[in-house]
């Protein structure tokens, strides 16, 4: 029993995680159609900030909570100068978002070396439930994952940006026609996806520790995960992630790990080869 | 973009014959036939390149050039999935990779290291995966999106190298290290000028029969699947079936060229099925310039030589410069370094051709 409740909170721990991973990653590929290979990097520019914050003494929250927004700015920044130019090719901005992680990964690599940089969690410690101890700085990310998917929602579906966003998803040139600035407003919104990866990073990096390679190592779940949810709606990507997050930590309890692996990947593939729309089409949030 | 489009339109148009552009096609053509090509002579100069490079090179600089046309042979896999059929295939090195680590095992655990064993051997390894994915991937009732291929291509490759990585048969993190030599009879081929020259004998083989099979007319049919293959799908073409022939022709030429390197380098390892080197190559075909196999290889040698030149003292910074420069060439320069000095007509290349002397053509084309 006890055992079986750590296994769920693994499970749920993990999905939460790629769920907050592939939440920014799902909304840029829903709104402009393009698969955005930098991700990765934003997650690890997230930790990156996170673990700065930490080495030059100030509190870990501060540099979680600015991570999300140096990171959403860098995404503005990049948008405006590249990213604009790939919308009407979506492999060719698959290459070019690739260059733009290699120059991230790479610089960042060469400002921590190959080292495995460890960052405290900002609350340690366990929630004791009888026997079972669980970490307390899991649950929060479960926690907050909850709440950022809760505000994305309301913020998709209750605001004025929201509407103008789904407006720009649905028809771009009625919306331009309307009077909404599109390129404003998908500015705006890879901002915004990139601010989420970079809260990603911040919140992981007490579990994962610190490395060149974190971002890679969850940019490939993203993108099977968005294309199991389905692309064009919010909800359809973070009901991919939580699929193939749940099944990635769910698998190895139940066989070989190395086997589990693979089939997650296979399983998924053959999901959406057969199931082109994913989990849930249709556009809309 | 829209220029080649307009151009291949209008080898089509020539081709089938009954339109009135036909005729600028035609003089345009007869134009790029009258001794301004530059493909050909850009093809001499690095054949002559790379048959002396051995001569005035120094050992191990000569181990590194067989390792780079090893490489080129890999990027032409590349070239001709992505080049000539549009396919992105980001997952390139599963065939490169499972190729190594077939011979390999056919190395460790049988012993066989004949050449006309494990070179054979490599490239079916490299073809049946190519079958089985692509046959997935491409295949079925519906037309698979571009999106599609790419990503599953990628996790192929990705969920490969993980397996590489827990597969303890397979060596685990390590791989399989110090493969024995290639054999023939009683020689074998150690790193050195003759392995180089085997390397670069197969090299050209395969670059004249890709360049035999992109100019034929599956070639033509290729590039107008590249450049609208909803107007290929309406001349009649099949054209899934196209492409999944394409993608395994480049699996094919990625297990011989995968083969190659694991007996060249002495071990595999799982970075070879991996993302790493599917994007790399990717790096080396966009540089250089895709949709010409010259291209191909021009991008790999440099990429590899100015990587192996900047070894010593920046090693930590070139990445980093690789990245902008790619960014650069995706940007201002989409169809690579050889476009300077290449001609978009002649990049497209002139097959079928008029209709008053389609015969004659045909066989200037082939030639």
């Amino acid at each position: 029993m006890a055992n079986a409740f750590v296994a769920a909170f693994e499970i749920l721990s993990f999905g939460a995680i790629i769920v907050l991973i592939v939440l920014g990653l799902g909304i840029i590929a829903s709104m402009m159609g393009i698969f955005n290979f930098a991700q990765g990097e934003f997650v690890l520019l997230g930790a990156y900030i996170t673990y700065l914050a930490y080495s030059h003494g100030l509190p870990i929250w501060a540099g979680m909570v600015a991570a999300p927004f140096a990171v959403g700015a860098l995404g503005f920044v990049l948008e405006g100068l590249i990213i604009r130019r790939f919308y009407a090719a979506p492999i060719v901005a698959m290459l070019g978002t690739y260059a733009l992680g290699l120059i991230i990964r790479e610089s960042v690599r060469g400002l921590i070396g190959g080292f495995y940089l460890t960052v405290p969690e900002p609350i340690g410690g366990s929630i004791d439930i009888g026997t079972v101890h669980i970490s307390t700085w899991r649950f929060i990310i479960i926690v907050i994952t909850l709440l950022v998917m809760g505000a994305c929602y309301l913020l998709l579906s209750r605001t004025s940006f929201g509407l103008r966003v789904r407006a720009t998803l649905e028809n771009p040139a009625l919306a331009r026609a309307s009077g909404i600035s599109t390129p404003l407003i998908y500015g705006a919104t890879f901002a915004f996806g990139a601010a989420l990866a970079g809260l990603a990073g911040a919140l992981i990096v007490p579990v994962f520790s610190l490395f060149a390679d974190l971002g890679i190592r969850f940019l490939i779940q993203g993108f099977v995960a968005v294309m199991v949810g389905g692309v064009g709606s919010f909800i359809g990507p973070v009901a991919g992630a939580g699929v193939i997050g749940t099944l990635s930590a769910a698998l190895p309890w139940v066989m070989a790990p190395v086997i589990a692996d693979v089939l997650v990947f296979v399983l998924a593939i053959a999901f959406i080869k057969f199931r082109p729309q994913g989990l849930i089409a249709g556009k809309g949030v | 973009m829209l220029k080649s489009m307009s151009v291949v339109r209008e080898a089509i148009d020539a081709d089938v014959g009954d339109e009135p552009d036909g005729a600028m096609a035609e003089s345009e053509a007869r134009q790029a036939a009258s001794g301004r090509k530059v493909l050909p002579i850009v093809e001499g100069l690095v054949l002559l390149a790379a048959l002396i490079a051995p001569l005035v090179l120094q050992d191990y600089l000569t181990v590194f050039a067989t390792r780079v046309i090893i490489l080129a042979l890999f990027a032409l896999s590349f070239d001709l999935v992505w080049g000539y059929a549009g396919i992105m295939s980001f997952g390139q090195a599963l065939f490169f990779g499972s190729a190594g680590y077939g011979v390999a095992l056919l190395a460790r655990d049988l012993d066989i290291t004949n050449i006309f064993l494990v070179l054979p051997a490599g490239t079916i390894i490299g073809l049946t995966f190519a079958l089985l994915l692509g046959g997935f991937l491409l295949l079925g009732r519906h037309p698979s999106s571009v999106i599609f291929v790419a990503l599953g291509t990628l996790t192929g490759s990705y969920a490969a190298d993980r397996l590489a990585r827990g597969w303890y048969y397979l060596g685990g993190q390590n791989g399989i290290p110090s493969i024995s030599p290639m054999t023939l009879g009683g020689y074998e081929f150690s790193e050195g000028p003759v392995f180089y020259y085997l390397t670069l004998g197969i090299l050209v083989v395969v670059y004249l029969l890709c360049r035999f099979l992109v100019r034929s007319q599956f070639g033509l049919a290729l590039a107008g699947l590249r450049e609208n293959e909803q107007r290929i799908a309406f001349f009649g073409y099949k054209a899934q079936h196209l492409k999944a022939i394409v993608f395994a022709v480049g699996g094919t030429i990625a297990g011989l060229a995968g083969s190659l390197y694991a007996f060249h380098e002495g071990f595999v390892w799982p970075n070879m099925v991996g993302v790493v080197v599917s994007t790399q190559v990717v790096l080396y075909v966009l540089f250089g310039g895709s949709g010409t196999l010259i291209g191909a290889v021009i991008g790999t040698v440099i990429i590899e030589g100015v990587s192996f030149w900047l070894s010593d003292n920046y090693r930590d910074i070139w990445p980093i410069i690789l990245g902008v420069l790619l960014l650069l060439v995706i940007l201002f320069r989409p169809l690579g370094l050889i476009s300077f000095v290449l001609a978009e007509r002649e990049r497209v290349g002139s097959f079928g051709a008029k209709p008053k002397e389609n015969e004659k053509e045909k066989r200037n084309a082939a030639s």
